[in-house]
C-alpha cells in the first residue's frame, strides 16, 4: 500500500502541511488534494474500496480527478446519442475508450461503478484495448450521466463512433485460439490412436480394427488440416507468390504431402500412416503462433490514442448562439469558444481574448506561452486561464497533432526492423530445408524407392523450424509477463531483443527526467518583516483561485492561511487580501516594485508584493525526479551513453544536464529536430533507446530502435512506445536492461540447442534411421526443451 | 474389442460437442479478457447488494 508520504489515492508525493485524509476500511489515510479525496471519498461510498487491495499499483496520473464534469450532459442530446450509440428503441449501445486504465483493478471498479447505476443493461470492459461496451436504457439514464460516472472515477471516457469500434485483432484472437482448440482436440485424439496402431505393429492387430483406426485418424486430422493449419497454407502461397518464401513453405508440404500419402496409404491399405505427425506438427507451430500474436495484440489502440488528446465536443458559435457539437463537425472557419482548461479542438487562431497556453505536451517548452488575438493555437494545446475565441483553419488530421501522429507512423514503418531480417534468414533457411530434402528423395529414390517418400518425410519433420520458431516468441512472452509483474509493459515482442543491442540512451527532459510540474525551486525575501515560508504560505493561498499550471507549484505550501477577495487576472497574475493586507502575485509587469528586482533567468519568476512594494521573488521551475541521478549513473555503467534531447528552452536543458551529467545534451528541438538527432546516432552504428513522454516525443519514439514512454505520458506518446512504465520512477529502466540482455542469453541458449538438435538429426533422419513418428517426438521434445528454458526467465527480479 | 466400433464413434461425438462448446464460448466473448476474472471472483466475495452499502 502508499507509503504515508505518498497520496494514498494517486501516489504522488504529499505536500508539506497538507493534513487532508481519507477513511477507508476504517483507517485514515493521507491523500495529497482535495481532488484525490473527492475520488477516494466516492469509491468507498459506492462500496467498491476493494479497488485499492487489489489494483497493481498507484498510478500517478492515471485514476485523477476529472476538471469538468458539465461537458458530459451534451451527450444526452438526441442527436449526439444517434452519432454514437446504435439504438433500437429505449435501448442503446455504444462503445467508449476509456483511458487511464491500466490493471484488472481498474476494470473491476469501472464494472461495479456502472452496476450501481439504474438502466444499464450490461457493461463489458476489456483491460487489453481499453474498450467499454454499454448497454443501457434511455429512458432511466442518460449517456452523460454513464460517461460522467467514468470521468468522476478518473478515467477519461471518449465515446467512439460506431464504425471504429470492433478491432481487427479481436477476431484474429479469437479465430486462432479456436484453431489452437482444434489442433490440440486433434492432436490427442489422433495420438490415441496411433498408440493402437503402433502397438498393433508389434502384437499384430486385426485388419478390419487397423483399417477403422487409420479411418478415424482420418476423420479427425481432416479438420485440423484444412482448418488450423489453414494459415500456414495461406502464408506459404503468400510467401512464394512474394517471391520470398517464409517457414510456411516446408511446414506447408510436409503437413500436405504427409496428409495425402497418409489418404493414400489408408486407400491401398499401405505400410505406414502419418496422421500423429501431422497432427503434432500442427499443434506445435500452432502453440508458438498463439503465443507470439498474444505478445504482438498487447499494444495500445493508436486511433483512439490521437483522438483521445482532443476533447469530445467543441462549444461553436454561430452567430450570437453557442452551440456544443462534436469535434468532427467542425470546420475551417468555423468560430469555437475554448474555457480556461479546456484543449483546443483544432489548428487556428486566436480571434477574441488573452490567455496562455499549455503546449509542453506538442513542443516540450515547459513554461506556459501567452496568447492574444491573432496567435496560433494548435489542437491538443491546453487553454490556461482566459476564455478565447478561436477561429478554426484545420481541423482532423492536418492539424499538427495529426502530422505528429502520421510522423510517427512514418518512422516507425521506416524504424530498422528485426522481424524483416528474421523473414530474410527465414527463407535461406527453408530453401537450405527444401534443398536437402530434393537431396534425399532423390539420393533414395535411386537407392530404394520404396523408402524414399518416408525418409523425405522424416527429413522435413526433423529439419521443422518448430524449436526455432519456438526459441524466441516463448523467451519473449515469459520475459513479457514477468515484466509487467514489475511494472513494465512491454507492448512490442521485438523491443527486447533489440534492448538487448543497445547502445546509447536518449532521455527527453520535461516530464521524463524530471516531474513536468512546476516546482518553488528559489525564494528570495526582500523584506525582513516577511519570512520565506511565510511568503509561500500567502502566495499559496493567493493561488488557490487560480487554474494556471503555476499555480501548482504553490499548493505544497498551503497552509491554514486563506485568502479573501481573490481575482485572477488574465495573463497577469491574482490578487486577493490575506491577513488584512492586499497582496498580488503575478509577473513583473503586474506587481510593482517588481522591475527592478534581479531576474532568474533559470526558472520563471513570479512575485509577491503588497502595499505598493516588493516583499519576494519566487523562482519556479520542473524539477528533477529523484531518483534520475541514480538510475543515470547505473545506466552510464552499464556501459550505455546518454543523450539529452528536449523541446525547452536552453537554460533548463543545460541545468538538468549539469545535474545528471550528461554530455550531449540539446535544446529547442521539435519533433523533426528529435528525429533527426536519432537517425544521425543511428547512422553511425548506435542502437538508440528514447525515453519520453511528451506528444512532441511520438515520431522520435516511433523512429528509435527501442522506446520507454511512463505511465503518465501523453496517449499518442504511449501508442508510440514498446515498454509502457507505471509508477512515477525511471528506476525500472535499469531492470528492463538487466532483463533485455538476460532474455537473449536465454534465446541463444535456445537457438543454439535448436540448431545443435537439427544438425545432429537430419544426417540420421537422411540416412534413414528415424520414421516419422520418431522424429515428430524429437521435434516435440526439442521444443518442449526450448519452452522449459524460457519458463526460467519468470525467476528475473 | 468389437465394442470400440461404437465406443470410438461415440468419443467422435463428444469431442465435437466439446468443440462446438469452446467454440461457443469463445464467439461469447469469455476468453476475450482472461485477467479481470481471476480478480473479479476475489473482490466478489464479500461483495454486498448495492442497497446494503447505504448507512
Amino acid at each position: 500500500m502508499a507509503r504515508a508520504d505518498t497520496c494514498f489515492h494517486c501516489a504522488l508525493p504529499i505536500p508539506a502541511n497538507c493534513e487532508i485524509r481519507v477513511e477507508i476500511g476504517g483507517e485514515q489515510h493521507p491523500v495529497c488534494c482535495p481532488g484525490c479525496q473527492a475520488v477516494a471519498t466516492l469509491i468507498r461510498d459506492a462500496g467498491l474500496e476493494r479497488y485499492y487491495d487489489s489494483r497493481d499499483m498507484p498510478d500517478p496520473g492515471a485514476v485523477r480527478p476529472a476538471e469538468d464534469a458539465g461537458e458530459w450532459q451534451v451527450f444526452d442530446r438526441e442527436d449526439m446519442l444517434a452519432a454514437f450509440a446504435d439504438l433500437d428503441g429505449p435501448r442503446a449501445e455504444a462503445t467508449v475508450y476509456v483511458g487511464g486504465m491500466y490493471c484488472a483493478a481498474c476494470s473491476w471498479l469501472i464494472d461495479a461503478a456502472l452496476r450501481k447505476l439504474p438502466g444499464i443493461a450490461s457493461a463489458d470492459i476489456n483491460p487489453v484495448t481499453h474498450r467499454l461496451r454499454v448497454a443501457w436504457d434511455t429512458s432511466s439514464i442518460g449517456f452523460g450521466r454513464i460517461l460522467a460516472t467514468l470521468a468522476d472515477l478518473g478515467y477519461k471516457p471518449q465515446p467512439l463512433a460506431p464504425d471504429s469500434t470492433e478491432r481487427p485483432e479481436r477476431a484474429e484472437q479469437r479465430a486462432a485460439l479456436k484453431r489452437l482448440l482444434v489442433a490440440s482436440l486433434g492432436m490427442m485424439q489422433v495420438m490415441m490412436f496411433a498408440v493402437a496402431l503402433y502397438s498393433g505393429q508389434f502384437q499384430g492387430i486385426d485388419a478390419n480394427m487397423e483399417r477403422f483406426l487409420r479411418l478415424v485418424s482420418f476423420v479427425v486430422t481432416t479438420p485440423v488440416v484444412f482448418y488450423s493449419a489453414r494459415p500456414f497454407f495461406a502464408g506459404a502461397i503468400r510467401g512464394l507468390r512474394a517471391r520470398r518464401p517464409g517457414m510456411d513453405v516446408p511446414v506447408s508440404i510436409a503437413i500436405g504431402s504427409a496428409y495425402v500419402a497418409s489418404i493414400y496409404a489408408t486407400y491401398t491399405n499401405g505400410p505406414d500412416v502419418w496422421y500423429d505427425s501431422v497432427t503434432m506438427f500442427v499443434f506445435f507451430l500452432t502453440v508458438a503462433r498463439y503465443l507470439e500474436m498474444r505478445a504482438r495484440h498487447r499494444s495500445v489502440d493508436r486511433s483512439a490514442a490521437l483522438a483521445s488528446l482532443l476533447p469530445n465536443t467543441a462549444t461553436r458559435l454561430d452567430g450570437e448562439s453557442r452551440q456544443q457539437v462534436p469535434v468532427a463537425q467542425l470546420a475551417a472557419g468555423d468560430v469555437a469558444v475554448i474555457r480556461a482548461g479546456e484543449s483546443f479542438p483544432a489548428d487556428g487562431s486566436i480571434s477574441a481574448g488573452r490567455t496562455s497556453v499549455d503546449e509542453s505536451m506538442l513542443t516540450g517548452e515547459s513554461r506556459p506561452q501567452p496568447k492574444s488575438i491573432g496567435d496560433p493555437v494548435m489542437a491538443g494545446s491546453v487553454n490556461i486561464d482566459g476564455i478565447v475565441e478561436m477561429r478554426v483553419d484545420v481541423t482532423g488530421t492536418d492539424t499538427t497533432l495529426g502530422t505528429i501522429g502520421r510522423l510517427s507512423e512514418r518512422a516507425r514503418y521506416a524504424r530498422p526492423a528485426f522481424v524483416q531480417l528474421a523473414d530474410r534468414i527465414a527463407s535461406y533457411i527453408v530453401v537450405g530445408i527444401l534443398a536437402i530434402a530434393a537431396a534425399v528423395a532423390v539420393g533414395w529414390y535411386l537407392v530404394d524407392p520404396g523408402r524414399a517418400f518416408v525418409i523425405t518425410l522424416s527429413v522435413l519433420v526433423v529439419t521443422c523450424p518448430c524449436a526455432l520458431a519456438l526459441a524466441t516468441p516463448t523467451a519473449f512472452a515469459a520475459a513479457g509477463s514477468r515484466l509487467s509483474d514489475l511494472h513494465l509493459l512491454v507492448t512490442n515482442g521485438n523491443a527486447i531483443e533489440t534492448l538487448s543491442r543497445a547502445t546509447h540512451i536518449v532521455f527527453d527532459k520535461t516530464g521524463t527526467l524530471t516531474r513536468g510540474m512546476p516546482e518553488v525551486v528559489q525564494t528570495v525575501a526582500h523584506s525582513p518583516d516577511f519570512a520565506e515560508d511565510e511568503c509561500l504560505q500567502i502566495a499559496a493561498a493567493l493561488e488557490v483561485a487560480s487554474t494556471h499550471p503555476i499555480a501548482r507549484a504553490f499548493t505544497h505550501h498551503q497552509s491554514a492561511r486563506t485568502a479573501t477577495g481573490l481575482e485572477v487576472r488574465v495573463g497577469a497574475g491574482v490578487e486577493g487580501i490575506v491577513d488584512g493586507r492586499h497582496w498580488r502575485l503575478g509577473n513583473a509587469d503586474f506587481v510593482p516594485g517588481a522591475d527592478a528586482a534581479p531576474q532568474d533567468d533559470d526558472g520563471t519568476n513570479v512575485f509577491l508584493g503588497t502595499e505598493g512594494r516588493l516583499v519576494a521573488t519566487f523562482t519556479i521551475a520542473d524539477t528533477l525526479r529523484g531518483d534520475s541521478a541514480k538510475t543515470l549513473k547505473e545506466i552510464e555503467k552499464m556501459g550505455y551513453s546518454v543523450s539529452l534531447v528536449s523541446g525547452d528552452g536552453e537554460a533548463p536543458v543545460a541545468r538538468a544536464a549539469a545535474a545528471l551529467g550528461i554530455g550531449d545534451a540539446r535544446s529547442r528541438c521539435g519533433p523533426d529536430d528529435k528525429l533527426q538527432r536519432i537517425s544521425a546516432l543511428q547512422q553511425q552504428g548506435e542502437v538508440v533507446v528514447m525515453v519520453g513522454d511528451g506528444i512532441n516525443d511520438a515520431p522520435v519514439l516511433a523512429g528509435a530502435d527501442v522506446s520507454i514512454a511512463p505511465s503518465h505520458a501523453a496517449s499518442l506518446a504511449q501508442s508510440s512506445a514498446d515498454v509502457l512504465m507505471l509508477g512515477d520512477s525511471l528506476g525500472p529502466i535499469v531492470t528492463l536492461l538487466h532483463a533485455a540482455r538476460r532474455t537473449m542469453r536465454i534465446v541463444r541458449q535456445n537457438l543454439a540447442w535448436a540448431i545443435v538438435y537439427n544438425l545432429s538429426a537430419v544426417p540420421l533422419a537422411a540416412a534413414g534411421f528415424v520414421p516419422p513418428w520418431l522424429a515428430a517426438i524429437g521435434m516435440s521434445a526439442s521444443s518442449l526443451v526450448v519452452v522449459l528454458n524460457a519458463l526460467r526467465l519468470s525467476r528475473i527480479r | 474389442m468389437s465394442i470400440l466400433y461404437l465406443l470410438i464413434p461415440l468419443a467422435l461425438i463428444l469431442l465435437a460437442g466439446a468443440v462446438w462448446a469452446f467454440f461457443w464460448a469463445v464467439g461469447s466473448g469469455q476468453f476475450d479478457d482472461l485477467d479481470t476474472p481471476a480478480v473479479r471472483v476475489i473482490m466478489d466475495d464479500d461483495d454486498r447488494p448495492p442497497e446494503d452499502n447505504k448507512e
